[in-house]
């Protein structure tokens, strides 16, 4: 019993991981029907973002983690104006943005290696807030990590925010009637534009911070961005293009694989997750939550 | 893939027409996740031959030499490490190969230099199968200066049970490395050998960043002991996820954990554990090389410089003493191996690996790594 506790803390605090990941595949999604593969990648910048303006800058830890989400923000919309917005004037096919998004990936991942280095860094913990110090928080024979704790609630708050701003706003409302049809939205006098923008801010806004938090748990290194593709696949599992749905693929995707890897083997992990993926899109192609079956990418 | 000459070399080669030059080749892992180690090899392979060559190069049977390293990144890929090895073979004709420092590379490289007669003395390859194959046959051309993997576990299954007194051991490993299922083998064996139990064997595929569900499980068993046998970085995370989980038993691992980084990486998590390794760091016998590489290179010198300097010094001894540079002659001397290295006493035993070669343990302690006991082999 213990064991199935703990395993269960330990799922879930690699779910709410996953799950601000995909919140940025799952947005984008929704707007422009296509997996922003380079998602990933802001992911990586956004780690060393953050662990740059704490030991280079001397920020304290709030400002870096703000710095992180600010720089990371701005680059997913450089992003988007310099790789996907003459894609789109040019109306190229969904395919087209696939291979530019992946292709930006290889790019911003490799003058990382090149420019940095290939060799992972830790956040130092002295330079973190005074709670990040202490030993893991104990109740019995429950352990549960300070570094998780605060994950969790960093990606609580952020994505209830989220979720109040698309339902309850009017700029939400806008990014809602765009996702639903872009063309009738812009006739009613909403700038598909701006909504692209406005996207791509909050997507890579999310993904500095998943990246500082993703670097404390672990380490910052290059080739993160592999590792984020677990989060699309929990995007695909909950239903591309809806927020719960990123939010639910990603909760069960890690708890499967840490069950799996936990009472079985380590070897089994992906081949499970995997199976029940498939067998979950044959069911549902569109995913628990997903609406739109067509142009699954 | 990048060639690279001595720079030294090309000035000595213009300096005088008469004296000859010997290729020695060298490869491993420029790029990559173990690219540390790789670049320290080639650093100090070239500062070595930038040493020969400042004395006139290495006098070969009344002849002088200049010592020329031809080096190629395999980036620490099988594949890549048998392509570079073929050209290094057929196109550059080396007369000897240094490095290979993984297993995984060592092992299918093997059977081409044996195929070309050219001999290939391994730094840091510790499983068994580099120099013996499967069927007991020896790979004639294939030497190491690095003791084996069933003697490295050997040294930390004694040490665990007959000196701290364990009597269960989990073990974590990474499935995908013949290394670390090797040395995993052979600590058990020992281990049981010895008395102790093993608790628990849990694995990680890798590239896999978190361990908290294997290690979980190690909990649950409550072992007194738990030996790892990764490298550095991999041991790091673990370290510290196992801390995370509130695990506080002592942690010994392998010759993959010595490295510059892996303190800074692990934090406190690694305070008082244990390590096998190939040398003291702050011993005698390594301090000349230390200082002439830190004031070189500004680095300290990783493991793998000290183990490849050994090798390449074997393969210079060994043309020396043979009064030849031909592969051949090269390989018959090295069987009849017998120098002192920095690593220790290398006499090359009929496995052509060295017998006898001490293990160091190594505690960690703070910001260091202090060196705690010597082991010789027992049988």
């Amino acid at each position: 019993m213990d064991q199935f506790l703990q395993q269960l803390v330990n799922g879930l605090s690699i779910g709410v991981i996953y799950a601000l990941m995909a919140v940025g595949y799952s947005l984008v999604y929704s707007i422009m029907n296509f997996s922003n593969f380079a998602h990933g990648s802001v992911i990586m910048l956004g780690a060393y973002f953050g662990f740059y303006a704490l030991t280079k800058l001397g920020v304290p830890f709030y400002v870096a983690f703000f710095i992180a989400a600010m720089a990371t923000a701005t680059i997913a919309v450089i992003l988007e104006r310099l790789a996907y917005k003459p894609l789109r004037d040019r109306r190229a096919p969904f395919l087209y943005f696939i291979i530019t998004a992946m292709g930006a990936s290889i790019f911003i991942d490799n003058s990382v290696i090149a420019t940095i280095g290939p060799t992972p860094k830790t956040f130092p913990t002295e330079l973190l807030p005074t709670f990040f110090q202490g030993d893991p928080l104990e109740w019995g024979a429950l352990t549960v990590g300070r570094v998780d704790i605060a994950i969790f609630l960093v990606a609580a708050t952020c994505l209830a925010l989220l979720m109040i701003f698309i339902d309850f706003t009017k700029l939400g409302k806008a990014i809602q009637a765009t996702a639903y049809n872009m063309k009738a939205s812009a006739l009613m006098g909403i700038n598909p534009n701006f909504v692209i923008i406005l996207v791509f801010a909050i997507g890579g806004g999310l993904a500095g911070m998943a990246g500082v938090l993703y670097g404390m748990k672990y380490q910052v290194f290059p080739q993160m961005s592999a590792i984020t593709l677990k989060s699309f696949i929990a995007a695909v599992f909950g239903g591309l293009g809806s927020l719960p749905g990123a939010l639910l693929g990603s909760v069960l995707l890690a708890l499967i694989e840490t069950f799996v890897s936990g009472y079985l083997s380590t070897q089994y992990r992906d081949l499970f997750a995997f199976i029940i993926l498939i067998g979950m899109l044959v069911v549902r192609p569109s995913g628990i939550m997903g609406k739109d079956a067509e142009d699954k990418a | 893939m990048r060639k690279l000459l001595c720079g030294t070399l090309m000035a000595a080669a213009a300096l005088s027409l008469n004296a000859q030059s010997v290729k020695i080749g060298w490869f491993g892992p420029e790029t990559g996740d173990s690219a540390l180690w790789g670049q320290a090899e080639l650093a100090t392979v070239q500062m070595m031959a930038e040493d020969y060559n400042a004395k006139g190069g290495i006098t070969v049977g009344g002849k002088k030499y200049k010592v020329e390293i031809v080096a190629y990144d395999d980036k620490g890929d099988s594949v890549e490490a048998v392509n570079v090895t073929k050209r290094l073979i057929s196109q550059d004709k080396v007369v000897a190969i240094v490095g290979a420092q993984g297993s995984g590379e060592a092992i299918p490289v093997a059977p081409i230099v044996n195929e070309a007669k050219i001999p290939l003395v391994c730094s840091t390859a510790t499983n068994p199968k580099v120099t013996v194959n499967d069927n007991g046959s020896i790979n004639a051309f294939v030497f190491r200066a690095c003791f084996t993997d069933p003697y490295q576990g050997k040294v930390a299954a004694y040490f665990a049970n007959q000196k701290l007194g364990k009597k269960k051991a989990a073990i974590f490993m990474t499935i995908d490395d013949p290394y670390s299922t090797g040395l995993s083998q052979f600590f058990k064996e020992s281990f049981e050998k010895l008395g102790g139990k093993v608790v628990a064997e849990v694995s990680y595929t890798s590239g896999e960043k978190d361990f908290r569900a294997p290690l979980t499980k190690i909990k649950a068993a409550n072992p007194d002991v738990i030996f790892i046998p990764a490298y550095y970085n991999d041991v790091a995370l673990a370290a510290k996820q196992a801390r995370e989980l509130g695990i506080k038993t002592l942690l010994l691992g392998g010759d993959g954990w010595p490295s510059d980084n892996l303190i800074s990486l692990a934090g406190k998590s690694l305070e008082g554990c244990l390590f096998v390794n190939h040398l003291d760091f702050d011993g005698a016998a390594a301090k000349p090389m230390r200082d002439e590489y830190k004031k070189k290179y500004n680095k300290n010198a990783e493991l793998n410089s000290y183990m490849v300097h050994d090798a390449l010094a074997m393969v210079v001894d060994a043309m020396q003493r043979a009064k030849s540079v031909e592969p051949v002659a090269i390989q018959k001397a090295l069987t009849t191996c017998d120098l002192q290295g920095i690593t220790g006493h290398i006499k090359i035993g009929p496995n052509h690996d060295p017998v006898g070669k001490e293990a160091w343990l190594i505690k960690i302690v703070g910001p260091d790594m202090k060196f705690q006991e010597k082991f010789a082999a027992k049988d």
